[in-house]
Order: structure tokens, then C-alpha cells, then sequence
């Protein structure tokens, strides 16, 4: 248990508002460990911002830890003081954003913002930072780097703003790096090419990754393990392959069938999940997926099911695979 | 489902290639604005009749030497009222002091309060108005009511009860009716507005993504008010500033002429005016004289401004 580099246990995350308690994160738990790459997946308002938000202890007002545990090298961040966070955000656990066109401060140069965590946490001063920032451009793939240094940030593209950020978030070495949907707001053949460098770093640097993604396909090509979020809370989790071939949870494996294959018979709609994702204020009774589920069981309405082994490597939070159903064979 | 290797093994193998350099070099947002700014020709044509104004203002211990060979304060009665002329270009007043001198001198008085006290309230409105944006919450809520009493009052009733109290003795020191002092005072009675315009500039800054992204590599509070904040609600500031001096040189012009500015025998152009009001039908360019200074100091001050605001409010590119 200690082994984990970073393990997240029973994490509750909640914002209070007019309307009542938002439960954007409901009892989360997941590990992380040194080296490896971590996929989050969910639809938008699953909660994997706000985990990872948690993690890092940046969440915005009213939004607070509720409950739970965020151990990092056995130290429980969730009570760590701000000052020491300050010391372990960008020199232990960097993190990028969604969307790199906003993510960069307008008023500086790149290489000064880029080589800012170093000022920060090694005590360089601006010349040295500065070229040391150029070195870590030069190395996440960005051509010219000393020119490029000296320029704004609206003088880079999306795909090279990006690049930049995890220049800026690689160049303390960091032990965890955490993508927020880094691919998101670029365009494809950019996002395979951030996806690539990610998998570079991670390869290279031996920087554990957690990426957050909307992207099942993301996830296939980058990610060793995966989890899955539904409503705050974990679905399923398990080895990559392992959820993919033979998904444990109704919720993963509609998703799985809502992609649109190439070799799909021509006409075919495409199969989206019915319903909507629900509110958080007032979540459904029993399992928050059953009112969309097509698997549902009595006891689905009245008891939310934990998150329990399933099969030999995954974990699932559903009454009808932990009862030994297989839900292709269901399906059929 | 998978991500095509052969796909990226293909982006990865073709070069990527720049042609020549990368287009026009790297242009900041202040080269940018400045290069506006002096391409306002008329802007900067009042900008120039200010700085000329504040470098006589500055030098005038060497202009009273050697231009005018007169102290400022030095009286002579059997010359009162002496028209323009070679000893005394621009005459004398009922006391024989030479009308010129006094003029620099008043100079240093107005320009020096105008600059030093928008100085003052851009310190003091830019710092509540970037930490209450930034902090929000009571903190926020306490400092913007006192704003709005503060804005309530009547700026001109504010000076006139805080300068009837002068001279008045604060631990060590004695605030009296000096420029110096003066500056300070106009300051704390006008900075509530600017206080205002920060916060809510500060408000929208600081929920853009990349104060968020700063956060992540460990900035702490005052770095980012500092580094991240600051330069991006400075052109709110700047505009603030820039219809600002006019609008002080004309305040304490006011605090002169009613006699709560500073005091005779340091002469200031306000209390030049005070004092040649008697004798207006008698010597009207010593009426003139000093009112042509204010108008003129003012409308440089606020035609250079207008220039300055133009080129520098990202709201009006």
C-alpha cells in the first residue's frame, strides 16, 4: 500500500451552493504508480476535473475536500498547508490544462513563463531559467527554440502553446504530471502529436502521467490502467485491455458501443446513451447510472453498489457483473 | 479505437520546416502601444510642451539664477507693480517679487503634486483594488463599502475639512500645507475610484485559465498579485492615470485659491491668483498670467492623456 506513489482513498469533493450540495466527487478512490500512465475517463460533470483539481489542491471557491485521503509518498496532501503545497505544485506534481490559447499568460515572454517553475522551486535566477527554458522547448519538439523564447504567447499556435506547457511542467521534474484534457482544443493531427510527445515524456523522463480525456480512443493508445467516472464516482477500473475487452460496468460498456466504427453497416445510427447525465445535487437513488441503464435490476434502484473486484484485474461498482453476469453475454 | 502508429510514426518522420525567419519580430503590448502613442502627433506635440514644463519646473533654482537673477521670494516695494521689462520680464507683484520667478516656482508646486499624487492613488487604489479583486469574500466586501463612502463624500468638502486641520502633528512628523504634504492628502480623498476600476478588472483576470495554471507551479498568493496580476490590469491603471494629472493640478489650483493650499510666501499658482484677485482692474496680467499656466499645464496634461489612454486601453485597439 505504501508502494503507491500517489493514492487517492475515499475522496469526497463537494460545493456548496444556492441550490443545495454539488457532490462533484463522491467517494474516489484510485492509485498511481511511479512510472506509470493513469487514464481518468468520464463525460463532462463526471468529476475527473475536480479529482485531480482536489489532488492538487486547487479547487475554486466554494468547492472543498470533504472527506478523505490524498497520499502522496505517504503524506495526505488533503492536509498539507498551503505553503507546502506551494512546494509540491510544479516540483512534484505539474500539471497542464485543456486549453493552451488560455492557459499562458499574455504579458510575458514564453521563455520566461516556461522557465518561471524554476525560479520558483531551484532558486535560478531569470538569465539561467531563461535558458534553461529554451533547452526544455527544444526538447518537448519546438523548432527554433531560442527565437521562439523570445516570443509572445499569441505568437504560437495551439499545438506549440501546448508543447510549451509541458516544457514549463517537465522542466523541474516533476514526479506525477497531470493532463487535463491537453488534446481537447486542438485539432487532430495536433492532438496525436501532443499525444505522442506525452507518451515521450513519460517514456523518457519516467514521469508518472495521469491523463484526463473524454477520449476512449486517447486512453486505448496511452494509458496502462484506466478509470472510469460516473457521477462523482468510480464505475470501473482495471487495466487498460482488460476494460476494454470485457467491461465490467453497464456505463463503460456503453461507451464503449457509442464510438462509431468504420466498419459500421451504412444507415446504422450511431448509439448513444440514452438519457442525460444526472444532477448532482439530486442524485438518482441506489446506482446514479440505472435510470440510463440498460442492465438494471431491482436492486440497482434502492442501493448504490461499492466498488468491488470483479474478474481477475478489474474493479467495478455494479450489483449485476459482481453477481458473476458477463454483460456481452447479457447483451445478446 | 487505437491511435494509428503508422500515422504518427508518418507525422513524426516528415521534417518540419519554417521557411526564412518567423514574420515581423515579437512585439510586446507596450513597444506596440508606445509606437500608438507617438504616432499621435498631436498628443505628443502637448506631451512635449509638459515635459518642457516639468523640466523648467525642476530646474528652477538654475532658472532663477541665471535667467532671472531673482529669488522668488525676494521682495522689493519701490518696484511693485513694474511692467514687463528687461529687469523683470513678465513685471513684478505689490510686493516688487519678480512675476516670472514665481511662475517656475508655482510650477514645481502644481506639476509635482499632479504627478506625485496620481503616483500616490495608483499605489494605493491599484493595491486595495488587486487584493480585494484577488482575496474576494469580507475582505473584499469591507474594502469596496468604504469605497463607496468614500466616493460618496464630495471630494472638495473631503480636502477642505482634511486641510482646515493642517498643520497637524502625527507622532514625530507635522503634516502641514506643503505640496509634499498636499500630495498625500489629495490622494487618500481620490484613489477610491481607480480602487474600483482595478478590483473589477482584477475580477475578470483573475478567472482566466493561466492564473490557474500558475497556481499549479506553485506561485504563491503575492507572486501572483505581483508578477501575473499587476501587468495585466496596469492599462486599466494607465487610463486612470492619464485623465488623472489635469484633474489634480485643477484640485490643488482650488486648495490654493481658497486658501487651504500652500502657504504665501511659497508662491503656487493658485495662491498667485488669491493674491492678485485685489488688484485685477489694477494689474490684470497678474490675473492672467498664472491662469493662463493652470489652463495651459491642464490642457496638455489632458490632451497628452487622451493620446496615452488611446494607445494603451486594449479596449480601444
Amino acid at each position: 500500500m505504501a508502494a503507491h506513489l500517489l493514492e487517492v482513498d475515499d475522496l469526497h469533493t463537494v460545493f456548496p451552493t444556492k441550490d443545495g450540495v454539488v457532490k462533484a466527487v463522491d467517494g474516489v478512490s484510485f492509485y498511481l504508480d511511479a512510472g506509470e500512465t493513469l487514464g481518468i475517463v468520464g463525460e463532462s460533470g463526471s468529476g475527473k476535473s475536480v479529482t485531480v483539481l482536489s489532488v492538487m489542491r486547487l479547487l475554486q471557491r466554494p468547492g472543498r475536500i470533504a472527506r478523505g485521503k490524498i497520499l502522496y509518498k505517504g503524506r495526505d496532501l488533503t492536509k498539507a498547508s498551503e505553503p507546502e503545497m506551494q512546494e509540491i505544485r510544479g516540483e512534484e506534481i505539474a500539471m497542464i490544462f485543456q486549453d493552451p490559447m488560455t492557459s499562458m499568460n499574455p504579458v510575458f515572454k514564453t521563455g520566461w513563463q516556461v522557465g518561471e517553475p524554476l525560479r520558483l522551486h531551484k532558486n535560478f535566477d531569470a538569465k539561467r531559467a531563461f535558458k534553461e527554458a529554451i533547452s526544455y522547448l527544444q526538447r518537448v519538439g519546438i523548432p527554433e527554440p531560442e527565437k521562439r523564447a523570445e516570443q509572445y504567447p499569441h505568437e504560437f499556435s495551439g499545438g506549440m502553446r501546448q508543447r510549451a506547457m509541458i516544457a514549463m511542467g517537465l522542466s523541474t521534474g516533476p514526479n506525477i504530471l497531470i493532463a487535463d484534457e491537453p488534446t481537447t482544443a486542438l485539432d487532430v493531427t495536433i492532438q496525436a502529436q501532443i499525444l505522442e510527445l506525452l507518451r515521450k515524456v513519460n517514456h523518457d523522463f519516467g514521469t508518472a502521467t495521469i491523463l484526463i480525456t473524454h477520449n476512449l480512443g486517447v486512453v486505448a493508445g496511452m494509458c496502462e490502467r484506466v478509470v472510469v467516472m460516473y457521477a462523482g464516482k468510480v464505475a470501473e477500473q482495471g487495466p487498460t485491455e482488460a476494460v476494454f475487452a470485457n467491461p465490467k460496468h453497464p456505463y463503460t460498456w456503453s461507451l464503449l458501443r457509442s464510438i462509431p466504427r468504420l466498419d459500421a453497416v451504412e444507415h446504422e445510427p450511431l448509439r448513444a446513451i440514452e438519457g442525460l447525465p444526472p444532477d448532482l445535487i439530486n442524485l438518482p437513488t441506489g446506482c446514479a447510472f440505472h435510470p440510463r441503464c440498460p442492465f438494471r435490476v431491482d436492486r440497482c434502484v434502492k442501493e448504490a453498489p461499492p466498488l468491488e473486484p470483479v474478474g481477475e484485474t478489474q474493479l467495478a461498482a455494479c450489483w449485476v457483473t459482481q453477481a458473476g453476469k458477463d454483460l456481452n453475454e447479457v447483451a445478446s | 479505437m487505437a491511435i494509428d502508429q503508422t500515422a504518427i510514426a508518418q507525422l513524426e518522420s516528415t521534417p518540419v520546416t519554417y521557411e526564412g525567419s518567423l514574420g515581423r519580430p515579437a512585439q510586446s503590448y507596450w513597444s506596440e502601444s508606445w509606437e500608438r502613442l507617438r504616432g499621435s502627433r498631436f498628443g505628443m506635440f502637448f506631451g512635449a510642451i509638459l515635459v518642457l514644463m516639468a523640466l523648467i519646473a525642476i530646474t528652477a533654482p538654475l532658472f532663477a539664477t541665471f535667467v532671472t537673477h531673482i529669488q522668488p521670494t525676494s521682495v522689493n516695494l519701490a518696484n511693485s507693480f513694474a511692467p514687463f521689462g528687461r529687469a523683470h520680464l513678465l513685471g513684478t507683484d505689490e510686493l516688487g517679487r519678480d512675476t516670472l520667478t514665481r511662475l517656475v516656482y508655482g510650477a514645481r508646486v502644481s506639476l509635482g503634486v499632479g504627478f506625485l499624487t496620481v503616483a500616490i492613488y495608483l499605489l494605493i487604489g491599484g493595491t486595495v483594488g488587486i487584493s480585494a479583486g484577488f482575496y474576494g469574500g469580507l475582505f473584499d466586501d469591507l474594502l469596496m463599502r468604504f469605497v463607496d463612502v468614500l466616493l460618496a463624500v464630495p471630494t472638495i468638502y473631503l480636502l477642505i475639512m482634511i486641510a482646515s486641520m493642517l498643520p497637524l502633528p502625527i507622532g514625530p512628523v507635522t503634516i502641514r500645507h506643503d505640496a509634499f504634504s498636499l500630495s498625500f492628502i489629495i490622494a487618500i480623498t481620490v484613489w477610491g475610484a481607480v480602487a474600483r476600476l482595478v478590483r473589477g478588472e482584477t475580477l475578470t483576470v483573475k478567472n482566466r485559465d493561466f492564473i490557474l495554471a500558475t497556481r499549479s507551479i506553485g506561485a504563491s498568493n503575492f507572486r501572483i498579485m505581483g508578477r501575473h496580476l499587476l501587468p495585466n490590469v496596469l492599462p486599466v491603471m494607465i487610463v486612470a492615470a492619464s485623465l488623472g494629472v489635469g484633474q489634480i493640478i485643477l484640485l490643488e489650483a482650488a486648495l490654493d485659491f481658497i486658501g487651504l493650499g500652500v502657504q504665501p510666501p511659497t508662491p503656487s499658482w493658485g495662491n498667485m491668483l488669491l493674491n492678485a484677485q485685489s488688484y485685477f482692474y489694477h494689474s490684470t496680467w497678474l490675473v492672467v498670467l498664472p491662469g493662463v499656466c493652470i489652463v495651459l499645464a491642464v490642457l496638455s496634461a489632458n490632451i497628452f492623456g487622451n493620446a496615452v489612454r488611446d494607445a494603451f486601453d486594449p479596449r480601444l485597439k
